[in-house]
């Protein structure tokens, strides 16, 4: 390769820098909105005695 | 010999006409062809409207001829052009059951027997999780992108649907699922049910897939039938010593035979004559509502309680 050759091997990966810096902005953005949706609201807790068992109906 | 029509055959449908010999007496069963609403069969005691799409249009011809209806539509805006039918069933001497499926129907029995133990009763929460057939998942789909109804402190509230997340414990062997907001019935028919109760909500299972394509069309064909379903009906109040108490009721059964069990529950009480004329909601107090809830029983759906305390802090934080 020439200096041409390697100007433009430089070009390429000044490139792929980009799409990486890109690409890890993206995903650092998608985990800081998929924290922020996890946080957000009370949740519950679970009950913390006692369970479901089968309905007796009311004597009429 | 009474005459029962049954309109529509999808999953509940089907499944209503397979089920309604094990409360009904001896009938006579007229199939009526959804798309082809026009030729009314004469004679029809009961109607049971289990198709997709629009109940209103359908129930005000079958009323016409003076034929008793069960709707199981969950849809907010036909349950709101149903309720319109009032003078219309009241006219024709006949009752109108709007809201006869899981829920609407389910819910509103479940909450009538719980607030019926206590000296009043002042919140209804309902929860839901599944589906029957493709019309039901079109229907949830919808809900989840509309406007959810609720009432709190005595004032109608809108908030945007898949709001408002909130665990909620179904019976086993559903268990725990996250549930939002979404356009549904039951507040409004709780509403009409219950006047005294200050805080009405309803919301509905869903995942983050859900509430992310609920305001787009449907991405891929809804399932022939859902999986088992479930309900929780959480009521609070007092008793009559003045203490706050909290009831819990609910059902884990697939959702086409929850709402079909409740549909032939409430066609067994118009055969009979036990229903009034004019429209008539789960959970109103004309109603005999164990009776119904034991022909629900009847039908194959086994009713829950919960025996235990929920927790102080979920009660205090979504009030």
């Amino acid at each position: 390769l020439g200096l041409q050759g390697r100007f433009r091997r430089r070009e390429y990966s000044a490139i792929e820098m980009k799409f990486l810096r890109r690409a890890i902005f993206a995903i650092f953005m998608m985990v800081i909105t998929a924290t922020v949706y996890r946080l957000r609201g009370t949740g519950g807790t679970p009950p913390q005695h006692g369970g479901w068992r089968p309905l007796e109906l009311p004597e009429r | 010999m009474s005459r029962i029509a049954v309109v529509g055959r999808g999953v509940v449908g089907d499944r209503i006409v397979r089920r309604l010999p094990t409360v009904v007496p001896p009938f006579e069963l007229v199939t009526v062809d959804p798309r082809r609403i026009g030729d009314v069969p004469p004679g029809v005691d009961v109607v049971v409207l289990a198709q997709g799409g629009a109940h209103a249009p359908v129930a005000a011809e079958f009323l016409d001829v003076g034929t008793a209806v069960v709707s199981v539509s969950d849809d907010l805006d036909d349950v709101r052009a149903l309720l319109d039918l009032d003078d219309l069933a009241r006219a024709s001497g006949v009752p109108l059951v709007v809201g006869a499926g899981m829920s609407p129907g389910l819910t509103g029995l479940l909450a009538r027997m719980l607030a019926d133990q206590l000296a009043s009763c002042d919140e209804i929460h309902v929860a839901i999780h599944g589906t029957a057939g493709p019309a039901c998942a079109r229907n949830q789909h919808d809900a989840l992108g509309g406007r959810a109804v609720g009432f709190v402190d005595g004032t109608w509230i809108q908030r945007r649907a898949g709001s408002g997340r909130e665990l909620t414990y179904f019976p086993e062997p559903v268990g725990p699922y996250d549930c939002y907001r979404a356009e549904l019935t039951p507040p409004i028919l709780l509403h009409d049910a219950f006047p005294e109760a200050s805080r009405l909500s309803a919301r509905i299972s869903a995942n983050r897939r859900d509430r992310l394509t609920a305001r787009l069309p449907m991405l891929t064909p809804p399932h022939r039938e859902g999986g088992i379903g479930a309900v929780r009906v959480e009521v609070r109040g007092n008793d009559a010593a003045g203490g706050r108490r909290t009831l819990i009721a609910g059902v884990a059964e697939l959702v086409g035979t929850s709402t079909a069990a409740t549909a032939i529950a409430f066609a067994a009480h118009a055969l009979d004559g036990r229903l009034p004329a004019g429209v008539c909601r789960a959970g109103d107090a004309s109603l005999d509502t164990v009776a119904l809830l034991r022909d629900i029983g009847q039908a194959g759906v086994r009713l829950q309680e919960f025996t235990g305390v929920p927790s102080e802090q979920r009660i205090s934080a979504n009030p």
